[in-house]
């Protein structure tokens, strides 16, 4: 997630606040808005992302880092191989968001280096991460209220 | 004073009413009552008020598009939009008739123009409840082909002969591709997100895959579902109006067919702005045009159009984790990110074979 929880809960409160509460006419309700924004404000400083999922993202993006090292000491260019090993070796171990961020970086920028695109090999290396991975993103998620969102 | 929902602003809506009357009253030359004032809610980018303009026993019904504080598509211009939208009268796209547009702060803080308002309602991009989308049978039946017609016309507009160069030529060949990749490029870069693996894979792809066109059009940007205005009678619908011109520019055609058709407007559909299959759509678009929908350029332009809306995420992204708008709309952007980059690993064939 790219934005931090604590300012997302800021948004809520926010929205609430200065954007919600001045239309809620009902003294009952307003007491509920309050008790909401009050649970939100105490609870801001109490929450931190799950550990799991980026534990699971750096332990699957290592093993491609590292196929993908292989992939191209096999294709004959070591010293590409030998940067993604240092990348590998640079990433902080923890905490794990931190981790799981300077591994994908090392992705990124290691298919960023082949602007001719990648090999079969390094693509079969990549392969079983990047399909995991963008599954892993979407299994969290509910189902979007958009549509509620747009016609108000 | 704090800001009103509403109105978008530190003006209250009286105040917001008050101006806007007298700015009409200016441009049409009789007194002007503004009414009925009210802040519609489809809109993620601009705000978009609509209101009636009461002149003596006659209303008239208007939408004004101001800029925003902040928000997906800045840094915001409204002035090559309303260029567009005041040549287009009479061009027959359905596009709404745009008489003025102002930057004066005075009248509304930030820029903004008013166009007629057009009847119809705006079905959404969303899935129904049976995962049907937002059109019957007949209704699909009836609009795939009006829809394929109309973006036919807006590519057919002679916008040298409507003066619309201003918008920026691109060079012959890979130039109308080469442009609307950079721009893209360009917000991502701005947003100041480092780009995940299966992003920069996407980038590399474009980059090197930029297909050559022999024919620059006007080209809407966002031409699909959810700016449509159509009038749903359950047996039957009709395309009234295209709306959101915001991303209006000089480029391949294509461009728009893969935009409309895409995944990201299928309404929980597996069609073509929930309407008919994407291969149907574009044959319609075909007959419609007299165009071949070249399929090398089409594969570029499905995948650039998923990266065009993670650069527009982002952009709301990056707004609201700054503290530069408090809008929790951006902010859900966030959790729909996902769903984008597992299209990204769909059409870039990460996901076969797994």
């Amino acid at each position: 997630m790219l934005i931090p929880i604590e300012r997302l809960i800021d948004g809520c409160l926010h929205t609430l606040r200065e954007e919600v509460l001045p239309e809620v006419a009902s003294r009952a309700v307003r007491g509920r808005v309050w008790a909401v924004l009050d649970v939100l404000h105490n609870l801001r400083d109490r929450i931190e992302e799950s550990r799991a999922p980026a534990e699971t993202e750096a332990e699957s993006a290592a093993d491609a880092l590292r196929r993908l090292a292989a992939a191209r000491r096999d294709g004959a260019d070591p010293e590409s191989a030998a940067r993604l090993e240092q990348a590998l070796a640079a990433a902080p171990e923890g905490p794990p968001g931190a981790r799981a961020a300077a591994l994908r970086a090392a992705l990124a920028d290691a298919i960023a280096a082949r602007p001719e695109g990648l090999a079969p090999p390094e693509r079969d290396a990549l392969r079983a991460h990047l399909a995991a991975q963008s599954l892993r993103d979407l299994a969290p998620l509910k189902p979007s209220l958009l549509a509620e969102i747009s016609k108000g | 004073m704090a800001r009103c929902l509403h109105c978008g602003s530190g003006m209250t809506p009286l105040e917001l009413e008050t101006h806007l009357a007298r700015f009409l009253t200016g441009r049409l030359g009789e007194p002007v009552e503004v009414r009925r004032l009210e802040r519609n809610t489809e809109g993620f980018s601009q705000e978009t008020f609509s209101f009636d303009a009461q002149l003596g026993r006659e209303t008239r019904r208007y939408v004004a598009k101001r800029e925003p504080v902040a928000g997906l598509l800045e840094p915001y211009d409204l002035e090559p939009e309303f260029r567009v939208l005041h040549g287009l009268a009479g061009a027959g796209v359905l596009s709404p008739p745009t008489p003025w547009f102002s930057d004066d702060p005075r009248v509304l803080e930030r820029p903004f123009y008013v166009m007629e308002r057009l009847p119809g309602e705006v079905p959404l991009p969303t899935a129904g409840a049976a995962g049907t989308g937002p059109f019957t049978p007949a209704e699909r039946e009836a609009l795939a082909g009006q829809v394929a017609e109309a973006l036919a016309r807006l590519h057919a507009v002679d916008w040298r002969k409507r003066g619309f160069d201003f918008l920026g030529v691109p060079s012959p060949r890979r130039g109308a591709a080469e442009r609307e990749l950079a721009r893209w490029e360009e917000r991502i870069a701005r947003a100041g997100f480092p780009a995940p693996p299966l992003l920069a894979d996407a980038l590399g792809w474009l980059r090197r895959s930029l297909p050559e066109t022999g024919e620059i059009t006007l080209v809407h940007g966002d031409f699909r579902l959810g700016n449509w205005l159509v009038d749903q009678r359950g047996d039957a619908a009709t395309l009234l109006g295209v709306l959101d011109w915001e991303m209006v520019h000089l480029g391949d055609p294509l461009e728009d067919l893969a935009w409309c058709s895409c995944e990201l407007w299928r309404g929980g559909t597996p069609w073509a702005g929930a309407m008919i299959a994407p291969e149907d759509f574009h044959l319609a678009y075909a007959r419609a045009s007299g165009r071949a929908v070249d399929p090398e350029r089409m594969a570029f332009y499905r995948v650039l159009a998923v990266v065009k809306m993670i650069a527009i995420m982002l952009t709301g992204i990056r707004a609201f984790r700054d503290g530069r708008t408090s809008d929790l709309r951006m902010a859900i952007f966030d959790h729909q990110l996902p769903f984008l980059f597992a299209l990204l690993a769909l059409a870039r064939g990460w996901l076969t074979g797994v």
